[in-house]
């Protein structure tokens, strides 16, 4: 997988892609727009990060030509901005996915390995991890022989989880993902959420399947 | 008493003096004559005449000047009227628009002019702290952004050393709460410049309600607070549906956040009128009455020993204050020592559609 990412932030710029190679990326980097114009027409990338903020031409810019020139490639767009209009503007654009700074690093990978991974994804009904199981057409869960009751919310987020099992999931993701929240509701919502899955689905079971990396988020898997 | 009332009482004084000189001067006239002419009972007849002189000359003299004084007053003091109810409408985001100008260069044209000039300079000086805290927002981010980057990518060592990954850990924390709290300043500046597009649509408010109550249940069940739905008339108001949505869920979380463990949080949605009523009370401390008008301030903290306990940005009732009057609602707080405290929102039913705040 290889990745281009484009901010004009010489040290933010630095430590993306420090943690995106250790993610397994090759990653490219560039400055300003142009010289981003210029490498995505040379290099087929698999996904793009980019700012809005750029100095010269703006990332939306960038964006706008790329899709114009039929370039399809997944693109998460960075602001400092952080608007839900910037965000949806961006979305009309053509990007992929949006990013508020300041981010989490764990956010930023999560989101740009949900991005280069988009349609690998699991067009199977029944979900599982482990032996935990979840139908989507008929909303069930069930843990072994044991059948869970979730509510909307709490399916919601086992779903959300169980497609990127594996993976880390950040809570910012969560919310936009299972609450649709663009902002920062500045509760523990999602922690609280999770406890009451957690004791759902792991309270009884072994081995336990939902995981807590502190400071970054979550993850559902079967090792720790 | 108005500038025009007592106007026209002096006005009247004064001619009521004159009239009064005048007559005695009449007096002493036509007795001096008289007694030249060395009539009989000069005083009495003069007084007569003079009487005579001042009510049937004087006085409508003087009701006409009182009339005329009161007609010169008033057309002297209407352009004041004017800048008077003109001046009522100023408020902090029309402070461009000058009051109305007479431009014949008299003193109130004048004094409307430096009145215009002054509000101009008042104008710039908001516009300038606004952008300032605009900038500074955007300014912060920056930096933060490659604090937290950092600090992640160095916890991303496994060989780091426990104790080490604490205190990174705890450093993180703190920047996210800075991030939260830049959040919170540049959303608030943003909509102080009124930068911020509402997409207003018809919301069932009802459904947002619900949807708000099942989470504020979660997020309360930790502390074994019970939550109650009392009413929730099915209700469509004209809204920004993620600013209701951010509404809803911060007067949840204060609810349950300022609430005591084994507490109750009761949520009412009903119709009054054209508007929609939604009220939150919480069995929490309460909030003492003096402090009561202020705790919508930003970053004001009522108990500053709870500041210590509560973790938040402190912006979050100055943002909820926002979102409810870019809606042209209202949002107060009844609270006591002693009582629940009770959150209550109005909105209208139908707010003018494509507002900016």
């Amino acid at each position: 997988m290889r990745v281009l990412v484009v901010e004009d932030e010489k040290k933010t710029a630095s430590f993306v892609r420090k943690a995106l190679q250790a993610e397994g990326f090759a990653v490219d980097v560039c400055h300003n727009g142009d010289d981003a114009m210029a490498a995505a027409r040379a290099t087929p990338f698999d996904g793009i990060i980019l700012d809005i903020m750029l100095p010269g031409r703006d990332g939306l810019s960038v964006l706008r030509q790329l899709r114009e020139r039929k370039n399809t490639t997944p693109v998460l767009l960075l602001s400092a901005r952080g608007e839900v209009n910037e965000r949806v503007e961006g979305l009309n654009a053509g990007a992929d996915d949006y990013l508020p700074k300041p981010f989490e690093l764990v956010e930023l990978v999560a989101r740009v390995r949900a991005l280069t991974r988009r349609g690998g994804e699991t067009k199977s009904t029944v979900l599982r991890v482990a032996d935990l199981m979840l139908d989507t057409l008929t909303r069930q869960a069930q843990r072994g022989e044991t059948k869970i009751e979730l509510t909307v919310r709490e399916y919601r987020l086992l779903e959300f989880l169980m497609r990127s099992a594996g993976r880390l999931c950040g809570r910012m993701m969560i919310l936009e993902k299972v609450w649709d929240y663009g902002f920062d509701p500045g509760t523990n919502l999602v922690d609280v959420y999770i406890r009451r899955l957690r004791e759902k689905i792991d309270a009884e079971f072994e081995p336990k399947l939902l995981h807590t990396v502190r400071g970054a988020g979550y993850v559902l898997k079967e090792t720790p | 008493m108005t500038i025009r009332t007592r106007l026209t009482l002096w006005y009247a004084g004064i001619l009521i003096l004159s009239l009064v000189i005048i007559g005695i001067g009449t007096y002493q006239e036509i007795d001096e004559q008289m007694r030249h002419d060395h009539r009989r009972e000069p005083t009495e007849r003069a007084i007569g005449e003079t009487s005579e002189m001042v009510f049937q000359v004087g006085l409508p003299a003087v009701l006409l000047g009182l009339l005329g004084g009161w007609w010169l007053t008033r057309r002297a003091l209407g352009p004041v009227k004017k800048l008077t109810d003109a001046a009522t409408k100023i408020h902090e985001r029309n402070l461009r628009e000058p009051l109305p100008r007479t431009r014949n260069g008299d003193e109130l044209d004048q004094l409307t002019k430096v009145f215009n000039d002054t509000l101009a300079r008042l104008d710039d000086s908001f516009k300038r702290i606004h952008e300032f805290t605009l900038h500074a927002s955007h300014e912060l981010k920056t930096p933060l952004t490659i604090l937290c980057g950092e600090i992640e990518t160095t916890l991303r060592d496994e060989s780091l050393p426990p104790a080490e990954r604490e205190r990174l850990l705890s450093q993180l924390d703190e920047v996210r709460r800075l991030s939260k709290i830049v959040d919170g300043l540049t959303l608030l500046a943003k909509a102080d410049a009124g930068q911020v597009a509402m997409q207003f649509e018809n919301v069932r408010l009802d459904e947002l309600v619900r949807d708000n109550f099942a989470d504020a249940q979660i997020l309360a069940e930790p502390q074994f607070i019970k939550v109650e739905l009392q009413k929730c008339d099915e209700i469509s108001v004209r809204g920004d549906r993620h600013r209701l949505r951010q509404l809803l869920l911060n007067l949840a979380d204060n609810a349950v956040k300022y609430n005591q463990p084994q507490g109750s949080v009761m949520m009412n949605l009903r119709r009054d009128g054209d508007f929609a009523e939604l009220t939150i009370s919480n069995t929490g401390a309460g909030i003492p009455a003096e402090v009561v008008p202020r705790v919508f301030d930003r970053f004001f903290r009522g108990d500053p020993a709870h500041s210590q306990t509560v973790d938040g940005c402190g912006l979050g009732l100055s943002i909820a204050q926002w979102i409810v009057s870019a809606h042209n609602g209202t949002i107060t707080i009844e609270s006591a020592t002693t009582k629940p405290t009770i959150v209550t929102v109005r909105l209208p039913l139908e707010a003018p559609a494509g507002k900016k705040s």
